[in-house]
C-alpha cells in the first residue's frame, strides 16, 4: 500500500536508539544514526535473519547483534563483514529501507519501494500527545474515536487520519490485524506544567478510548 | 569479601552483579547448578536460605536472601555518594520500595513465563503473560511521563536508583516468556539508558546498547 503512516513522535527516537514498530504486519526497526538522520528498515539482518532491533547503533551505521555485519545509514548498504574484513561488502547486501520522512513533530514511513507521492503537509507548530497501543484492530479503534473525544466531536479525513476540536489531529497506524496505534498532536505551542498538564489530560482520554475499543474488541 | 550464591540465567542473580559491578565493590560467587540438578533446594543451600531461592550473599558472615534486599543492603553500605539509595530522602525511599514490589511482580510474572518457556517450569502461562502485559503497560505510561518530568528515570532525580536495577532484568528478558515489547516504546528507551550506565554488563539475552 503506498501510504504515509505515522509511526512514532520524532522526539521518541533520539539519536543513536533503535525503536522496535511493526506497521500492516512489517515489523520495523526505526533507528536514528549519531548525525541525525532517521531509517525505516525492515527488522530482519540480510544475513541470517534476527532481528535488528537487537543489534545497536554505532555512529552512521547499525550493527547486527548475531555476527556484527555493519549496515549504512540512509541506504542500508552493508559496510563491514568482521569474517572477512579486508574485504568490501558485495553491493547486493544491503538491509531493506522503506522510505521514511519526518514532519515537525512526527515520522513517517511508506511501505511501497518507491513512495512517489509525499507525505501528508506539515502542520507546522504542533506538540505530539502521547501515542496509545491498542490491543484492537485499527477499525474498531476509529469507530470509538468517531464516537467523540472527551467533549469535543470528531471527523474523519481519510481512513486513517481524523481531526478532533479544537486543532487535534488523531493519526491511526494499523500494527497488525488485531493491533493499532493511535499517535495524536495539538496545534501551537506551549510550555512547562500547563503542557504537563495538557499532556496527563489526553493520556487519560487516549486510555479511555483505547480501554473502550479494547472492550468492543 | 562478598560471597554471592549465583545462576548466570537469574535474573534476580545479574540484578545483584549488576549493582556490584556499577559501585566496583569487589565479589566472587559461587555458581548452583540451578536446571537441571536444583541444587537451590538441596540440604546445603537449604540452610542457607530455607526459601530455596537465588541469589543469597554472605558478606562477612552476613547471610541475606532476597534480590531486593540484597540491592537494599549493597547500596546502603557501599555506595558513598548515596545516590543508588538516599537514605535520607523519605519520599525517594517509599518511591524506592514501591518499584521493589513491582520488580517482585515481574519476576512472578514476566520471570516466571520465562522459566516456562525456558527451563520448562510449571505455570499458568496465559495468565502470567497477561499479568506481565498489565504490568508492562503501567510501566510504559509511567517511564513516559518520567521523560517529560524528570531524567527518565523510575524514581524522579537525576540518578537512577535500585529501582531502575530492580525492574530491568525480568523486563529486558520478557520475550523469552513470549512476551513482546513492541507496544512499550517507552520501555525500550529507558532500557538503553540503563544499559549505558557506567559499569554496565550484559547478561544471556539482554544485549549491550554502546554510547551512540
Amino acid at each position: 500500500m503506498s501510504r504515509w503512516f505515522a509511526v512514532s513522535a520524532s522526539r521518541e527516537i533520539p539519536r543513536g536508539h533503535i525503536a522496535h514498530t511493526q506497521l500492516l504486519g512489517q515489523e520495523l526497526a526505526v533507528w536514528r544514526s549519531a548525525s541525525g538522520e532517521l531509517n525505516a528498515w525492515e527488522n530482519r539482518c540480510p544475513h541470517r535473519g534476527v532481528r535488528l532491533t537487537i543489534g545497536s547503533c554505532v555512529g552512521e551505521e547499525l550493527r547486527c547483534q548475531y555476527h556484527a555485519w555493519r549496515f549504512a545509514s540512509g541506504s542500508g548498504q552493508c559496510t563491514y563483514i568482521p569474517a572477512h574484513p579486508t574485504q568490501k561488502p558485495a553491493a547486493t547486501i544491503r538491509a531493506r529501507a522503506f522510505p521514511v520522512r519526518e514532519d515537525g513533530t512526527f515520522a513517517w514511513v511508506n511501505l511501497a519501494p518507491e513512495a512517489a507521492a509525499a507525505p501528508p503537509p506539515d502542520p507546522g507548530i504542533a506538540r505530539a500527545l502521547r501515542s496509545m497501543f491498542v490491543q484492537a484492530p485499527v477499525a474498531e479503534l476509529r469507530a470509538v474515536l468517531l464516537g467523540g473525544y472527551g467533549q469535543g466531536s470528531v471527523t474523519a479525513t481519510d481512513e486513517y487520519t481524523l481531526l478532533g476540536e479544537p486543532d487535534l489531529e488523531f493519526m491511526l497506524q494499523p500494527v497488525s490485524d488485531r493491533q493499532a496505534i493511535v499517535h495524536a498532536r495539538l496545534r501551537g505551542h506551549r510550555e512547562g506544567a500547563e503542557r504537563l498538564a495538557e499532556l496527563r489530560h489526553h493520556n487519560a482520554l487516549l486510555s479511555a478510548v483505547r480501554d473502550r475499543a479494547e472492550a468492543a474488541a | 569479601m562478598i560471597t554471592l550464591y549465583d545462576y548466570e540465567l537469574s535474573g534476580n542473580c545479574y540484578k545483584v552483579r549488576l549493582l556490584l559491578k556499577m559501585l566496583q565493590v569487589p565479589f566472587t560467587t559461587r555458581a548452583l547448578d540451578f536446571h537441571p540438578a536444583r541444587e537451590h533446594k538441596s540440604d546445603w543451600f537449604l540452610k542457607l536460605n530455607p526459601l530455596g531461592q537465588l541469589p543469597v550473599i554472605d558478606d562477612d558472615g552476613l547471610l541475606l536472601r532476597d534480590a531486593q534486599a540484597i540491592l537494599v543492603y549493597i547500596a546502603s553500605r557501599y555506595d558513598d555518594s548515596g545516590v543508588w539509595y538516599p537514605r535520607q530522602d523519605a519520599a525517594a525511599l517509599g518511591r524506592i520500595s514501591q518499584w521493589l514490589g513491582f520488580a517482585d511482580s515481574l519476576t512472578a510474572t514476566a520471570g516466571a513465563a520465562r522459566l516456562h518457556d525456558t527451563l520448562l517450569q510449571a505455570a499458568d502461562i496465559v495468565a502470567c503473560r497477561a499479568r506481565a502485559h498489565s504490568l508492562l503497560r503501567i510501566l510504559d505510561e509511567h517511564l513516559w511521563f518520567a521523560e517529560q518530568e524528570a531524567a527518565g528515570w523510575l524514581c524522579p532525580a537525576e540518578h537512577p536508583s535500585i529501582a531502575d536495577l530492580a525492574c530491568f532484568p525480568y523486563v529486558m528478558l520478557s520475550e523469552e516468556g513470549g512476551i513482546s515489547r513492541l507496544p512499550y516504546p517507552a520501555v525500550r528507551r529507558w532500557g538503553d539508558r540503563v544499559k549505558r550506565l557506567p559499569g554496565f554488563i550484559p547478561m544471556s539475552g539482554i544485549f549491550p546498547a554502546p554510547a551512540a
